[in-house]
């Protein structure tokens, strides 16, 4: 299996291609080393038998042939000159003097160059190789000069072999090289898919494998193990919401059904069915309202800052939504009332603020109001315009404030309180378009909600 | 005004909707024509003299906002009521700034439709100039802003005052939450609390209080009428 990846791997393809490619680079340098090497070897070698020619010709001017055989003999018997041949021979190759046996049957040429070797020659060396120069002599005898050049062969040769060796050897190894890499390379993406068929086929639990190595592969894992955890996060999330949509949408469906069923079977009264059908509408209207608050929700979570939004005055927006409120805080035996009236002006959507506020504002009175105040406060602190919204009620537990902007999250004493765990998710999503903050503070006791809006200046460069 | 058949153009391309708006519609009083595209749509608008039109936002071939604005660049003012999924801002702004003259999320409730058209509708023939206006023994004084029963002045907000003064400026009439958000505090979007009925409660204790006859009536899922006695 991994073999098989291995080798469908494109990462070991373009290996072997670089390697190809610089094979082919590094034959030709070592291919022209190696002759330049041969040739230069070659020449000096032929140079040292042209001189000795040379030496041997003079001696032939200076005192004829018997001198000649004399200067031979004299060559042969100098032990430096132990890789010497020579052989004079008379007109008829048959041999006069010199350390060869015979002449060779191939050199028939009045004179020039030749390399015997005993294939070629097999009759006429003990020795391995020769390198020889011959030419025919005034009186035509033949006079043969070399050198037994078997020791330049054998180097020349190591020298081709070592570089064949190297070359061979670099490419055995970077394929090596590049196989083993290759390998571990498709080993990480081998496990890192494995893993990945496994979260596809049994779920997120799973994570990437970690090596620890802190490479590119673990910090790679580490990347998508992190967001694995996100999915996760909002694949819960997710979930909740709509188990809890389920649930919230039974109870009234329930009721409805039941309702209904039971109507079924009695006779039709006008006066009983009228309250049915507007208990059934009422149940009804719940049901809507809360896919339209989940579908406004969305809606506003997936805008951008709008064209619809212009300069507006928050406390302006604040003091109706108190004022609206003022009845509901009455009703409750509550207080609501607004701190200061100076306008603070924010760029944004008058609706969705005026909505937010709203729905902090009923929670404050429907948690924090009883037979309490509600204090609504918009001011402009430093330069950065605040709304923050303080009740007396029992507060938010620090550890839950963030989950409190989650859709359907109630805590446990509201859980009985009407509702639908959807204002302040509305808050958090309009807040966000605003780009203001939310912070929730301790009001010892009770609760202070605020929103923190972005400068002014800010807010013009952004528009 | 009344026994008057007043024509109302119904664009929308979903066979139920149209019938179902078209029923109610006509059960009320009214006559009305269907056009199930853009096309159609535009050309009845232009043919026809119509109270008041209500328009899908999303129709095959042309567009509501289409629609409507090719018909205000024609000259032609029928007032408009988009109906659409769509209830963001963006929507609302650009379907009313085409020359829309109201806006109504789906789902709506009937009454809320109907009651919107009527509102049109009124809004299209008659351009009211009065400055005492009269529900049975309430009374309302639009310059003084002031709100007096059976000779007794009631002690009204301005808000609550404009709470009163729109449910009696459509008296008889259902008039819905959202309407009322609407005009009286200019804003648009549906409350999801029950604050709006907390706020006409407190209206309604300070009108009918003390008196046999109430004036203000709940009506259950969708909002409030006012209702003069006889």
């Amino acid at each position: 299996m991994l073999l098989a990846e291995t080798l469908r791997s494109s990462t070991l393809k373009l290996a072997l291609l670089a390697i190809g490619l610089f094979g082919s680079v590094m034959f030709a340098l070592i291919g022209y080393l190696y002759w330049s090497t041969a040739s230069y070897v070659g020449s000096r070698s032929d140079r040292a038998i042209a001189a000795e020619q040379i030496v041997l010709k003079e001696a032939y001017e200076r005192a004829g042939r018997d001198g000649l055989t004399a200067t031979i003999s004299q060559r042969i018997a100098d032990g430096r000159l132990e890789s010497g041949v020579y052989l004079l021979a008379d007109a008829s190759f048959v041999s006069i003097g010199g350390n060869l046996k015979f002449w060779p049957a191939a050199l028939k040429d009045a004179q020039g160059w030749a390399s015997i070797t005993q294939k070629s020659t097999p009759e006429a060396v003990a020795l391995p190789l020769l390198r020889v120069a011959f030419e025919t002599l005034p009186d035509g005898s033949h006079l043969l000069v070399g050198r037994n050049i078997y020791d330049l062969d054998t180097f020349v040769g190591a020298i081709r072999t070592a570089l064949a060796g190297t070359i061979g050897f670099l490419i055995v190894l970077a394929g090596m090289a590049a196989f083993l890499i290759t390998r571990r390379t498709v080993g990480r993406i081998e496990a890192i898919n494995t893993t990945s068929r496994a979260i596809m086929q049994s779920g997120l639990g799973q994570r990437m494998p970690l090596r620890g190595t802190r490479d590119e592969w673990d910090r790679l894992a580490q990347n998508l193990n992190l967001m694995l955890s996100r999915i996760e996060e909002l694949m819960t999330e997710v979930k909740q919401v709509s188990d809890n949509v389920a649930h919230d949408l039974r109870t009234p469906l329930t009721r409805m059904h039941a309702r209904l069923e039971k109507a079924h079977d009695q006779p039709r009264d006008s006066a009983r069915d009228q309250a049915l059908i507007s208990d059934t509408m009422g149940d009804l209207s719940t049901v809507l309202g809360m896919f339209s608050s989940l579908l406004r929700i969305a809606q506003i979570e997936g805008n951008s800052r709008s064209d619809a939004f212009c300069t507006v005055n928050l406390a302006e927006i604040a003091g109706d939504v108190v004022e609206l409120f003022d009845a509901a805080a009455e009703e409750v035996g509550g207080r609501i009332k607004m701190q200061s009236q100076e306008p603070v002006l924010v760029t944004g959507d008058r609706d969705l603020l005026f909505d937010a506020i709203a729905n902090v504002v009923d929670n404050a009175i429907k948690f924090g109001g009883e037979a309490g105040r509600v204090t609504v406060d918009v001011v402009e602190r430093d330069g950065t315009p605040l709304v923050s919204i303080a009740d007396h009620g029992p507060g938010i537990p620090f550890e839950q404030r963030t989950h409190v902007l989650k859709r359907f999250y109630r805590l446990e004493h509201s859980r009985h309180a009407s509702g639908n765990g959807l204002g302040l998710s509305l808050v958090a999503a309009v807040a966000k378009l605003h780009d203001a903050r939310i912070e929730m503070l301790d009001n010892a006791p009770g609760l202070v909600f605020r929103l923190w809006f972005p400068r002014g200046t800010e807010h013009q460069s952004h528009s | 005004m009344a026994g008057a058949r007043r024509r109302i153009l119904v664009v929308e391309d979903d066979p139920v909707t149209a019938e179902q708006v078209a029923d109610s519609l006509a059960n009320n009083g009214y006559e009305v024509d269907i056009a199930a595209d853009g096309n159609v749509g535009l050309r009845r608008g232009r043919s026809a003299e119509y109270a008041v039109m209500t328009i899908d936002r999303m129709l095959p071939g042309i567009d509501g906002i289409t629609v409507i604005r090719q018909l205000r660049k024609e000259g032609i003012i029928t007032p408009a009521l988009i109906l659409s999924a769509l209830g963001e801002v963006d929507d609302r702004v650009r379907g009313l700034r085409a020359g829309g003259d109201d806006y109504l999320v789906k789902p709506f409730a009937f009454v809320e439709l109907l009651a919107r058209v009527e509102a049109l509708a009124r809004r299209s023939t008659a351009v009211l100039k009065e400055t005492m206006l009269q529900a049975g023994d309430l009374e309302l004084d639009l310059v003084s802003r002031t709100a007096k029963r059976s000779g007794r002045e009631i002690a009204l907000r301005p808000r609550e005052f404009e709470v009163l003064w729109y449910l009696v400026r459509n008296q008889g009439r259902v008039v819905s939450r959202a309407m009322l958000l609407q005009h009286v505090w200019d804003l648009h979007f549906d409350p999801t609390t029950n604050i709006i009925d907390v706020y006409v409660g407190r209206v309604r204790r300070k009108v009918d209080g003390q008196h046999t006859y109430p004036l203000i009536h709940t009506v259950r899922g969708v909002g409030f009428c006012l209702r003069a006695p006889g």
